[in-house]
């Protein structure tokens, strides 16, 4: 306290706030240490904090903006092969809720046969290291526009290609390369003439991307054969919410091309917004777990500074001053503190949140900032300043229990009746234990440990800290190893496999496929050849007959995850998620399905989850080689086998099949959401060890300045400095480690339904999120290191005590 | 009371700088001390003269900043920390101005506590030493209480048993009856004239001449320097009176 002259405290209610500035300043510099642990957890707080809403709302405003300017379609529906131009004719008029609609010809070539050169450098190579279909198409007229980088239409001339962005950033196109074509006649050459982002097939999920040639290139190309002609048919309606119902109607037309994917519009924005929607989500989640440690801490520096104050509070008290003027005095620290915090945090957090939004504006196109990207972070950052500053004058508000006499003549913040039954505890405590009758064993541990239990509110604070910074640590680490982890495929509804097949509908599919499957059979460098076929069936829903897709195979040895039941046998069907929540139905439940006619009854027999394709499947049971609409084969790599050398020796063999790599082309789709949340996951984990080592830096140093007194008469009475100091250790490493392993229990437990609820409510048919951690990672090598940040701390300040001189400890 | 002429604890030009300060404070600007055993020493001066430092100084608590310090012919200096703790362990008491226990440990195991860490496989004996002491001292009936639960005096007195409970070489006690009042303190002082009624070797500082008049000799401390010493024999409560009055006149003469 710099309130020295009691002349002052006359005028003190007139010159508060100067007295509480000043007040402030002195203690700010007076207790460096501790201050300034208290402001990197609080910067830490706001930084998150002011991070993830800034991505959010980057996020979205991009998104918004974008989806203006590009206008998708609301429901969109692929096709391969031949369809009747007329029977959608019959159902647009049909249909008046439709605003526009198109059919869109895109011609889809292999990314082997597309190659680049930059004939100034003599740079160039072919795109056969991406996974996805490279489709080419024309601007279109009305809507699903492919946008250039400056948000406009472009529409290429003769001779002129737009490439997608994404590629840019994968293979370092640039404007003025040639791009070489390979058609089966002969090589087709185009000028990069820009970059187009993609309403539509932007996001990393999507297993395609659109090029951008001129009506002339079009028909040349695909006069030219080597292409796998495809269509989109896309509806703009009057209104989105009709969307569903839309869907079904068109589903449930037999009449109609569907063959493909169909996607409505809510799943395109939801799919788009996922990757950077789950580092935003990681990102608050931190940051509310960081303001809670923040908020413990200066719960506990408060306390500790009210009873190294209470004299002069009595005092204060004494001469009439009331305690709201008081404690506005200690509170203006705070204020500064927690300000200062929001600033620091909320500017390091545009730097933070422009990188982490890098893909998003490549993709989209950079929002412009208006009022509300400004006024999100802030809102954010001024939740924070309220929340600590409401916690911070509840703690104070301890001043107007504290009583003027036991503060000015005992020094105790405790009024008359906590004092008695502070002693009642004490005697009580001290009944419990004797060292007359103690059996031996280390005086030192005997005496850490009842310090533990004499001062366990106090210590409380290391392990709840440590849980929460092991939660912090480990949720965002767990997600990210599931979404790298190989088996993830299975909640998106594949088994898991090294390669992966693909005949999409053609004249001949069923022959190819009977080849395809007897060659890879035989294949002695595969192993675990499994063969499904995708059928439509149809079954009723609320407007009559609609599509369902089937797979049909063998899932009788397939270890796929199913939330409820398990996989079908015969008669019965296994529904995804989104479907058994269509229908109403769960395991057990009758479903009425019929194919070509032909009805029947099956039961349900699980449900499992798949984020593929809107999310709409089934399963069955069963062997089908003729009538499907496309056949997928699953096989695994023998030992000694190369998966590439195989999928290029397929690729040849069958030039109909899609051939996949399984492991690179999961990599490769969710490298985005990976790249993403891997940011988040280090951001969090070196925050987490940060605070770690912070919190019990801070909280041995109010400690240890607490505990000086009892320190010297220890050492007066005979214990080293070396026992007093592993005395200290002991205790912190023992709060630390229980925080920490039951902060990893959590994670490990309750964490997992946690995240699963924050992406159940991204409603993407993940209902029940199963982590797949890295074990040795999250539940040893992480605790290890956590165990260690924390104790490092303890090592650190305790280390300080060697060399002092004792006296000083008893001085006080 | 003791006419032995051997030497218990000797401080040879010892000086004494706290670093921590800027400029740093000399406080000792070299002490020749012998303490003879059974002695019982008291070092008088004004607040801030460097008692305390002294006491810190001689005892290892502190580490002094040159000269030498022998205990029972064992020079203390040149020992590390823990060989020092040891020392302080078994060859000291400390008993100090505030009687400082762990709240947490009823007084007798305070009491114990040092002894136990000593002699632990001899832990029957010591309990009954501590016993016999908390008995003597009239704490006895406080043994399983807390150390919220008795009197500033019984507390002292419970710090007198746990310095002797090691059985010490020497005893320092820095200003044992400062905090407490008039009666309580003379409860102390009757404690420490029948420990060195014993035998006890005590080195004591303290501010009162009714105190300083139980000891045997009285070293005036100024400014870090020793300037006079007043040896006056062994105290009854007869001449006690007499020798207070003495004393008085010789710390007025030397300032106090
Ligand atoms: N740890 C320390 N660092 C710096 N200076 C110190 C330290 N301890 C004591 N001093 C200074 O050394 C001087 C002597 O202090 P000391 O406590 O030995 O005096 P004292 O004679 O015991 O006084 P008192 O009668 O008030 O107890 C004082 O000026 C004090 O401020
Ligand atoms: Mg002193």
């Amino acid at each position: 306290m710099s309130l020295h002259a009691p002349e002052s405290w006359s005028f003190t209610v007139t010159i508060r706030d100067s007295i509480a500035l000043r007040y402030s300043y002195n203690d700010l510099t007076r207790n460096k240490g501790v201050n300034l642990a208290l402001i990197v957890i609080l910067v830490f707080s706001a930084f998150l904090m002011a991070t993830g809403s800034m991505v959010i709302e980057r996020v979205l405003s991009s998104m918004d903006q974008f989806f203006d300017e590009a206008r998708p379609p609301h429901f969109l529906q692929m096709h391969k092969g031949a369809y009747d131009r007329a029977e959608l004719e019959r159902f647009a008029s049909e249909h008046p809720e439709i605003d526009a609609w198109l059919i869109e010809e895109m011609l889809g070539y292999d990314s082997a046969a597309i190659a680049w050169e930059r004939s100034s450098t003599g740079e160039g190579g072919d795109l056969a290291d991406s996974l996805i279909d490279n489709l080419f198409v024309t601007q279109n007229a009305e809507f699903d526009f492919l946008l250039d980088e400056n948000g406009s239409i472009p529409r290429p001339d003769a001779g002129e290609v737009y490439v997608p962005v994404a590629y840019r950033e994968q293979f370092g196109i640039e404007v003025g390369d040639l791009l070489r074509v390979q058609t089966a006649e002969g090589v087709q050459e185009l000028r990069v003439e820009g970059f187009v982002r993609d309403s539509q097939m932007a996001s990393s999920l999507s297993q395609s991307t659109r090029f951008l040639i001129s009506e002339d290139d079009f028909a040349a190309m695909s006069a030219a054969g080597g292409a796998i002609p495809e269509i989109i048919v896309e509806y703009r309606l009057t209104d989105t919410s009709l969307v569903q119902d839309f869907q079904t109607a068109y589903e449930s037309d037999d009449a109609l091309p569907k063959n493909g994917e169909s996607v409505p519009y809510q799943l395109l924005r939801i799919v788009n917004a996922l990757s950077d929607g789950l580092v935003a989500a990681a990102l608050m989640f931190a940051s509310l777990l960081l303001v809670a440690i923040a908020l413990l801490n200066a719960r506990f520096v408060i306390r500790g500074t009210l009873e190294d104050e209470v004299r002069q509070i009595g005092a204060m008290k004494a001469i009439g001053l009331p305690n709201r003027t008081i404690s506005g005095l200690y509170l203006a620290k705070y204020r500064a503190m927690t300000f200062l915090a929001c600033v620091v945090g909320g500017l390091l957090a545009i730097a933070a949140a422009q990188m982490l939004t890098r893909t998003v504006q490549v993709d989209y196109g950079a929002a412009e900032v208006d009022l509300v990207s400004v006024l999100v972070p802030v809102l954010a950052l001024a939740f924070v300043y309220v929340f600590v500053i409401a916690i911070c004058r509840r703690v104070f508000g301890k001043i107007r229990r504290i009583e003027v006499v036991n503060a000015l003549v005992h020094g105790s913040t405790l009024d008359d009746r906590q004092t008695a039954r502070r002693a009642a505890r004490e005697v009580k405590r001290v009944r419990r234990t004797s060292l007359a009758a103690f059996g031996g064993g280390n005086l030192n541990r005997r005496l850490a440990l009842l310090d533990l239990r004499a001062e366990a509110r106090q210590w409380v604070l290391i392990p709840i800290v440590m849980f929460l910074a092991a939660v912090l640590m480990t949720l965002p680490m767990n997600l990210l190893s599931t979404l790298s982890d190989p088996a993830f495929v299975t909640f998106m509804g594949s088994p898991e496999s090294d390669l992966r097949a693909d005949l999409e509908f053609s004249e001949d599919v069923d022959a190819v496929h009977g080849d395809l499957l007897a060659a890879m059979s035989a294949d002695e460098g595969l192993e675990n050849v499994r063969a499904f076929a995708n059928v439509l069936y149809e079954t009723e829903g609320e407007e009559g007959w609609e599509v369902l897709r089937v797979d049909v195979g063998d899932f009788s040895s397939a270890a796929m995850p199913f939330i409820e039941g398990g996989p079908p046998g015969t008669g019965e069907i296994a529904l995804s998620v989104m479907n058994a929540e269509k229908y109403g139905l769960a395991t057990g439940d009758e479903i009425l399905v019929r194919l070509d006619g032909e009805p029947s009854n099956l039961t349900v027999s699980g449900v499992y989850q798949d984020i593929t394709g809107g999310g709409l499947s089934a399963k069955m049971q069963g062997e089908v080689d003729a009538g499907a609409a496309s056949y997928t084969v699953f096989a695994d790599t023998a030992a000694g086998a190369d998966t590439a050398e195989l999928v290029a020796e397929y690729a040849d063999a069958f030039p109909s099949a899609k051939v996949t790599p399984m492991r690179e082309f999961m990599e490769q789709t969710l490298s985005y959401v990976t790249d993403a949340v891997r940011n988040a996951a280090l951001l969090t984990f070196a925050f987490g060890l940060g605070v770690a080592l912070v919190i019990t830096s801070l909280f041995l140093k109010l400690r240890l300045t607490r505990d000086r007194q009892k320190m010297g008469m220890l050492s007066a009475v005979g214990f080293s400095t070396n026992e007093l100091i592993a005395q200290v250790r002991g205790k912190t490493l023992a709060a630390v480690v229980v925080g920490t392993v039951l902060g990893s229990v959590f994670a490990a437990t309750g964490g997992e339904s946690v995240a699963g609820s924050l992406l159940a409510l991204a409603g993407l048919g993940i209902v029940d999120l199963e982590f797949l951690p890295n074990p040795w990672l999250v539940y040893l090598a992480y605790p290890l290191l956590l165990i260690s940040a924390g104790y490092l701390g303890a090592v650190f300040l305790t280390s300080r005590l060697r060399g002092a001189d004792k006296s000083s400890w008893l001085r006080g | 009371m003791s006419n032995d002429d051997r030497i218990t604890l000797e401080c040879k030009e010892l000086t004494k700088t706290y670093f921590s300060t800027e400029p740093p404070a000399k406080v000792l600007h070299g002490i020749d001390l012998a303490v003879r055993t059974g002695e019982f020493l008291v070092v008088m001066g004004a607040s801030g003269s460097g008692k305390s430092t002294l006491l810190y100084s001689i005892s290892g608590m502190d580490r002094p900043t040159t000269g030498s310090v022998l205990l029972e012919g064992r020079e203390l200096t040149s020992l590390d920390d823990a060989e020092m703790s040891r020392v302080r362990l078994t060859r000291m008491g400390f008993i100090f101005q505030q009687a400082y226990f762990l709240s947490n440990l009823n007084i007798q195991d305070n009491i114990l506590l040092p002894a136990l860490k000593a002699a632990p496989g001899d832990r029957d004996a010591v309990v009954e030493r501590v016993d016999a002491l908390m008995e003597r001292f009239g704490i006895g009936h406080v043994k399983r209480h807390g150390v919220t639960q008795v009197s500033g005096g019984q507390l002292q007195r419970a710090s007198i048993c746990r310095a002797l409970a090691g059985r010490p070489a020497v005893l320092f006690a820095d200003e044992p009856t400062g905090a407490l009042n008039s009666s309580m303190s003379a409860e102390v002082m009757n404690a420490l004239t029948d420990v060195h009624g014993d035998g006890a070797t005590i080195v004591m500082v303290t501010h009162d001449p009714a105190c300083a008049a139980r000891a045997e000799r009285v070293v005036f401390l100024r400014d870090g320097l020793l300037v006079d010493t007043r040896e006056q024999g062994a105290w009854t409560a007869e001449t006690a009176k007499q020798r207070e009055d003495d004393l008085f006149s010789w710390l007025s003469s030397n300032g106090f």
